[in-house]
């Protein structure tokens, strides 16, 4: 790297970085490379283009136990979608919101989704306490901050799990999914779709008609202050063998529909790469190669069951077999 | 002086759109104590024709001059001008401004009753000796009120020539009595001059008119805010537009100031609220991008007071992109109505009743519309309104001079829209 005058300046002066996007001040505009064009404000001061925020691409990486990373995509302003990721010892809680971007301040839902999910999960491991938590939080969003929020008030999904030790329990609303990877074979999801596709082919439609309906990812459920009585759809089960566990907003799965697919595909990016937080980048990047037309958030924990294991795979609860009412 | 600019918009475009509107709501608080940060200067025209003799006119003129200097704070600087085919200094000693004070007003009210009416008018020159005045006394507060009954006797274009070389020196209300003044003299004068225009049709309203006049410029504590607006490159400012209390295009107001930023004035302020629609074209930009199409901001010389933040967002969800910001819709209605009101009369004027009745007929529509009660009454002392909703309208045979000249002067107030989406 050469010797920059401008970086020379700013770390004398003690290195200030933009609040709004996080890149040192004076650098130049990502967009169209004038150089010091971006202000305080995280917009270029010559072509206007904002230059990033920091939630257009979060990587978080536990080494072995756990990595996750969320991205903007290629076809949005912002990124909409929230993750969290705690690790204590092996004990692992995941979360990934994704904001309903018909509503105001679908950004805003999803954090306080993701982050009063993981903080109560940290809590303690119930996760319909949780969900029923987050949705408080966000339903909370609608009387604060901007006045639209009254009108189309801040929604999103949520999905979330907790791994302790060879037990997994996922809660979810909406239509971000988790799914068991197993060492071969398709992926299982472990969630069921809160869309309007789902409910259809349920009640007979032809799925692939169904599928490709405009409506087909409509969401029936969410989390809002308009939303009715969210019922928390839960399942627990116990790995037995080992495989990995994946959450994952629509950004991703929308490319990979077909479990076979999302399988062989999730496998190869974890074999390419040799590090899970390696594999969840190439992740995204292969949905922001196909499209990036929404949010992309995945993230990948490794479960097994302990030795001597059972050779039936894996044991999967009905996904709505514990129901909480609000 | 705490004043606050909130954005309404909405950021979201359709791919390949590049026009990008929003409503800036500028507000203050007022200054501390409502104390000025600026002297101010009072200057009073009051139109001493001859043709002010009629229904005693110059008599009630002589009253409501009388009345404006009484609501002059002590402190304040003022003079008062008789304007004939010159301008003629009143008060105190030619080239000079008093200092207001029980005394000075009440000799100013001596001179006042002094006040004949004999001679020409001669607008431009009233306005330039008030320049002038003005002039002593640079940064302060500088509002003047001119009365007229008539038209303006200087040779064609003088007037104009006046008006742009002291636009921006000081604010001017416009005031016509009776119905033989031409209203688009005056909104020139008010529109170069930053001030109102209005008809008093009755000599008997003039004191409650120039009380209110004044009244409200005691109220202005800081002498001259503006709106600074900086655009990206390949982006061009489209109009700026007061659009509350009234309308008012600042747009040829623009003086640039430093690559890609220009200011427009806003005039003096006080304790109060105005609304101003901001239209700037922008270079399409592609999904997912996020433009900064203006940085607004509210300055007094070299502070700036307050700053919003007007943004380009484009998406392929058209959900979003067709959503209508309630203030950008209502008052890109109210701006149309002003347009159609004056559209209207000048094809009434010209004989053109068919194009008349449709402008009507839409201005009707649009006041029904978005509430304006005190436009649509206007209307109907001019159409017979049958139908707001559908703006089916009858032009009426009969028209008072002194309500189309109502309707004429008074089309550019709108009134505000509710505050949520």
């Amino acid at each position: 790297m050469t010797d920059c005058a401008s970086c020379a300046d700013e770390r004398a002066a003690g290195a200030a970085f933009c609040e709004a996007c996080g890149r040192p001040l004076g650098a130049p505009c990502p967009n169209c490379g004038a150089p010091g064009g971006v202000g305080a404000d995280g917009y270029c001061e010559n072509c206007g283009m904002l230059a990033g925020r920091p939630r257009d691409h979060i990587e978080t990486d536990f080494g072995t136990v756990a990595a996750a990373v969320t991205d903007r995509g290629r076809r949005h302003h912002r990124n909409e979608d929230a993750m969290w990721l705690a690790v204590r010892g092996v004990d692992v809680d995941v979360v990934v919101s994704d904001g309903v971007s018909a509503s105001f301040d679908p950004d805003v839902a999803s954090e306080a989704a993701a982050g009063t999910a993981g903080a109560l999960l940290a809590e303690s491991p119930d996760v319909s306490t949780a969900i029923l938590g987050a949705k408080q939080a966000v339903a909370g969003l609608a009387s604060t901050g901007d006045p639209r929020r009254a009108t189309s008030n801040p929604a999103c999904t949520i999905v979330l799990a907790t791994v302790r030790g060879a037990e997994i329990n996922i809660g979810w609303v909406g239509d971000s999914r988790a799914y068991w990877l197993p060492p071969e074979g398709p992926a299982e999801q472990l969630t069921e779709d809160d869309s309007w596709a789902t409910h259809a082919i349920a009640m007979g439609a032809d799925p692939i008609a169904a599928m490709q309906d405009p409506k087909a990812h409509a969401i029936t459920a969410w989390l809002g202050a308009d939303a009715a009585p969210v019922l928390p759809r839960v399942g627990a089960f116990t790995v037995v063998g080992a495989g990995h566990l994946v959450l994952c907003s629509d950004g991703l799965w929308n490319y990979l529909p077909d479990p076979e697919a999302f399988a062989s595909t999730v496998r190869a990016h974890l074999h390419a790469g040799g590090t899970l937080i390696s594999a969840a980048r190439s992740l995204v990047e292969f949905a922001n190669a196909a499209g990036g037309a929404d949010n992309i958030t995945v993230a990948l924990i490794p479960v097994s069951s302990p030795p001597p294991a059972e050779n039936t795979g894996t044991d999967i609860d009905s996904p709505a077999e514990s129901v909480v009412k609000e | 002086m705490p004043y606050t600019a909130e954005a309404f918009q909405n950021e979201f475009l359709a791919l390949g759109a590049t026009e990008v509107n929003a409503i800036i709501t500028v507000t203050s608080s007022g200054s501390e104590g409502g104390r000025r940060t600026a002297g101010a200067t009072e200057i009073i025209i009051v139109d001493a024709s001859g043709s002010m003799q009629a229904e005693g006119r110059i008599n009630a003129a002589r009253q409501a001059a009388k009345a404006a200097v009484e609501c002059i704070d002590d402190g304040v600087n003022f003079a008062i001008i008789a304007g004939v085919s010159t301008a003629q200094q009143l008060f105190p000693a030619p080239g000079q401004l008093a200092v207001s004070s029980p005394e000075t007003r009440a000799e100013a009210a001596r001179s006042i009753d002094r006040l004949q009416a004999s001679g020409g008018t001669a607008m431009g020159a009233w306005l330039l000796l008030a320049a002038q005045l003005f002039a002593q006394r640079p940064g302060d507060i500088a509002h003047a009120i001119l009365l007229t009954d008539g038209d303006n006797g200087e040779r064609q274009g003088y007037l104009e020539t006046v008006l742009d070389s002291i636009t921006g020196r000081f604010a001017c209300d416009c005031r016509g009595v009776g119905v033989n003044w031409k209203v688009s003299e005056l909104r020139k004068i008010a529109t170069a001059m930053l001030g109102t225009v209005d008809i008093v049709a009755q000599p008997s309203g003039l004191t409650a008119a120039f009380e209110q006049m004044m009244t409200k410029a005691m109220g202005k504590t800081s002498a001259d805010v503006q709106l600074k607006v900086w655009t990206p490159v390949n982006a061009t400012v489209r109009f700026v537009k007061q659009v509350e209390p009234e309308v008012m295009d600042l747009t040829g107001k623009r003086v640039e100031d430093g690559p890609r930023a220009g200011r427009y004035p806003l005039g003096s302020w006080g304790a109060e609220s105005r609304d101003y629609h901001v239209c700037i074209d922008v270079a399409p930009g592609a999904a997912g991008d996020e433009m900064l199409a203006a940085r607004v901001s509210v300055v007094e010389g070299d502070t700036v007071h307050a700053q919003s933040l007007v943004r380009a967002v484009w998406t392929e969800d058209s959900a979003l992109s067709t959503r209508i910001n309630r203030q950008v819709a209502h008052y890109t209605g109210q701006a149309e109505l002003a347009d159609a009101i004056q559209s209207g009369i000048e094809a009434r004027k010209a004989g053109d009743d068919r194009t008349a009745t449709i402008k009507f007929g839409r201005a009707a529509q649009l006041a029904h519309a978005s509430g304006n009660k005190a436009t649509e009454e206007l209307l109907a002392t001019v159409v017979d309104i049958e139908d707001a909703a559908t703006g089916t309208v009858r032009l009426r045979r009969k028209v008072e001079a002194a309500d189309e000249m109502a309707l004429d002067t008074r089309s550019t107030k709108t009134v505000r829209v509710g505050r949520s989406q």
